[in-house]
């Protein structure tokens, strides 16, 4: 049927996208499909490696909640490696807020809710002043993330006096405060919120930072692929130039998706006190890379518009449970992160769009070359 | 014609404000270095390069240290330069504090070889020199003063002979590797262990002295061996870090968990010792009172020791409480 576009009596909402066109859709917002191969043969070489010991509620729970706070790094770095920038930042604000956390808690009895709330404030704080410098001072976001990386972690070791502050703050009777006790909710190792019976794994604990990353995930994969502000990102990304001209308000854009990335280093950052049940004035650190690694794993470019938080949720599974299966191998870890960097080259290579077609389109012709040869023979 | 004049008096007086500044700046220096406090009697500048603020350890030393020298009136101590753990910048803050001619300079050096030869120079201008805690490669100092990892791993490992009659297994988390400290605590522990065949170190990973790293290692290792009998940790950060782990595995109370350092803060060992989740730590003493003490013989033209190497304080039980309030400051 064919539609004559400039005609207004034409009314396009009749027209139902197909099952084929509904699947695509899908498809995309699911990232690379290199990804879930990688992740699936990670899987694999842990199940054959090291059997049930890999294999096990506990045990993968552990991997993923240990990476967890910086999963959600990698969740804000996407949103800002999307609209073509960089924050290299995140990490530095992660150990500023759990600093800010820890010291809540032990100094004002905060109650951990209030203490989650209070430290994504700070973040964003951070997150504005990063957007604000990039956009309205027209800053490069290397450059201005790169100096806030130094001042937060300056900040957070003045704030701490260079000393760490435990969470564990115990009463005279002995027993833990009762804020301390629900602040090991947000993720002192063994502290669950509550246990399920997941099939072919068996008994899981449900743990708050894992939790809380799976909800981010979807949360922020639902504002990139169903809300107008994730169209934006996606068209500031793609050309902004374009965007701009075509009415996007890329500045306002711009410092939302660093308050955003602020938001959640600042989120996180209670994650990362509660698993240490301490806060450590160089928490934090080179945390920014691994963020970027898994949102380059999972499929973000950084030249900007392309990539999905799905994407980068696979890229952050990829990194923790290759962490986690060379670590039950007993890998050193000089290899480990040799291993780690040539993972991130091997992902982005097989990025490229069309990269199995045309390694099968290379396979073919070499083939091609041999037959002929074989069948000459054959005829003698 | 006027272009070339303008730039020929540019060029002069940029020539002239820098010949300015650079005999200028030998001037107030040398006469700032021997000391001229307002009044009687002269105060000493004591110069301190320390290799990185970041590390709890040093930080304590830093306030050990700023501590027990406000206790001798005629010294002054300049403000600490951090190096942030990078050598190049310490050579050049040891270079700044030899140029202000200070009358005793205290280097903790983040390594031995780029730090030998600031200190050289620092000798060959006559400036009393005390080493604190690290190493260099050189001999012309006043005063080397420090721990002795070793002894102090030899220590942990009988420690865990003690506790081990009967042997068992030991994991191991160990420091940055190439670390001097970590190469001496582990050496001294498998020393230490020796005399019993039985104690068997069954594992040992690098966890870069950090407690988080400790808890993922401790994790991996509870899913893998069923049988732990004791934790050894080259720092208290990542003996609780395991500690941690084992007491989401439920498994605490299976074994023992020995660390080092025994920093008497409300986060450190001491105090992890007295509420019973470490069995033992070791003080890695920080030596500022005995600087403090070094500089003020020094300046005095006293004789001091050329190397005093401090002994360790076993923290167990018995004693914790009473060693915290001992080496917590504030007192």
């Amino acid at each position: 049927m064919s539609v004559d576009v400039g005609d207004p009596s034409v009314k396009r909402e009749n027209i139902v996208p197909s099952p084929r066109e509904r699947f695509t859709r899908v498809l995309s917002v699911l990232g690379s499909l290199q990804g879930y191969i990688g992740l699936i043969l990670i899987v694999g070489f842990g199940i054959l490696s090291k059997g049930d010991i890999f294999w096990n509620g506990i045990n993968l729970t552990n991997a993923i909640g240990a990476f967890s706070s910086r999963g959600i790094l990698a969740v804000g770095e996407t949103l800002v490696i999307l609209i073509a920038g960089i924050d290299l930042s995140v990490g530095s604000i992660l150990g500023f807020c759990s600093m800010t956390a820890a010291l809540l808690l032990t100094t004002r009895d905060m109650n951990p809710a209030l203490i989650v709330l209070i430290s994504m404030l700070v973040g964003a704080f951070f997150g504005f002043c990063n957007g604000a410098a990039t956009s309205w001072l027209r800053i490069q976001s290397f450059v201005v993330t790169l100096a806030m990386l130094s001042i937060a972690r300056g900040l957070d070791r003045e704030l701490s006096n260079n000393v760490s502050v435990g969470t564990q703050v115990v009463l005279a009777n002995g027993h833990l405060a009762p804020n301390s006790e629900s602040f090991q909710l947000l993720g002192t190792p063994g502290h669950n919120l509550f246990n399920l019976q997941i099939p072919f794994i068996g008994q899981v604990g449900i743990y708050y930072p894992v939790l809380a990353f799976l909800i981010v995930c979807i949360i922020f994969q639902f504002i990139l692929s169903r809300t107008r502000f994730g169209r934006h990102i996606y068209a500031i990304g793609g050309n902004e130039t374009a965007a701009r001209l075509s009415g996007v308000n890329v500045m306002l854009i711009k410092i939302a998706v660093f308050m955003l990335a602020g938001m959640l280093a600042g989120f996180a950052g209670p994650i990362d006190a509660a698993y240490s049940a301490s806060a450590d004035p160089l928490a934090g650190q080179s945390f920014e890379l691994d963020a970027i690694a898994a949102a380059v794993i999972g499929g973000a470019s950084l030249s900007g518009g392309k990539g999905t938080i799905i994407g980068t949720l696979v890229g952050a599974l990829i990194l923790t449970l290759l962490d986690n299966v060379l670590g039950l191998n007993a890998v050193s870890d000089n290899w480990q992160l040799v291993i780690k960097g040539l993972i991130v080259v091997v992902a982005v290579v097989l990025q490229r769009p069309g990269i199995l077609t045309t390694t099968f389109a290379y396979v073919r012709s070499i083939i091609a070359k041999i037959r002929p040869e074989r069948g000459g023979d054959k005829e003698v | 014609m006027k272009k070339l004049l303008l730039r020929t008096l540019t060029c002069g007086l940029f020539l002239s404000v820098l010949i300015a500044l650079t005999s200028c700046g030998q001037g107030p220096a040398t006469s700032s270095g021997s000391g001229n406090s307002g009044g009687g009697s002269k105060t000493f500048v004591v110069g301190y390069s320390q290799s990185n603020n970041a590390e709890p350890y040093r930080a304590q030393l830093n306030l050990q240290l700023q501590h027990y020298i406000q206790q001798y009136p005629d010294l002054k101590l300049l403000p600490i330069t951090d190096a942030h753990q990078d050598s190049t910048t310490q050579v050049s803050q040891v270079q700044n504090f030899i140029s202000q001619h200070v009358d005793v300079l205290i280097v903790s050096p983040n390594e031995p070889d780029p730090l030998t030869a600031p200190v050289q120079q620092a000798c060959a201008q006559h400036i009393p020199v005390i080493i604190l805690d690290r190493t260099v490669n050189t001999d012309c100092y006043t005063a080397f003063i420090g721990g002795d990892n070793v002894l102090i791993g030899e220590k942990a490992g009988e420690a865990a002979a003690k506790l081990l009659p009967n042997g068992g297994n030991v994991v191991e988390l160990r420091g940055i590797l190439s670390d001097q400290p970590q190469i001496d605590r582990d050496k001294g522990f498998r020393q230490g262990i020796a005399s019993n065949p039985n104690i068997k170190i069954i594992a040992d990973r690098e966890a870069k002295w950090l407690k988080p790293n400790a808890t993922t290692v401790m994790q991996q290792w509870l899913s893998q061996y069923p049988k732990i009998d004791l934790v050894y940790a080259e720092n208290d950060p990542m003996a609780l870090g395991a500690y941690l782990a084992a007491t989401a595995a439920g498994r605490a109370n299976q074994m023992k968990f020995i660390g080092t350092d025994g920093l008497a803060i409300p986060d450190g060992g001491i105090r992890a010792v007295q509420q019973g989740q470490l069995a033992a730590t070791f003080v890695y003493p920080t030596g500022a009172k005995e600087a403090a003490d070094y500089a003020e013989k020094i300046v005095h033209q006293q004789h001091v020791e050329h190397k005093l190497v401090l002994g360790t304080v076993a923290v167990t039980p018995d004693n914790a409480a009473d060693l915290y309030n001992q080496y917590h400051l504030g007192g």
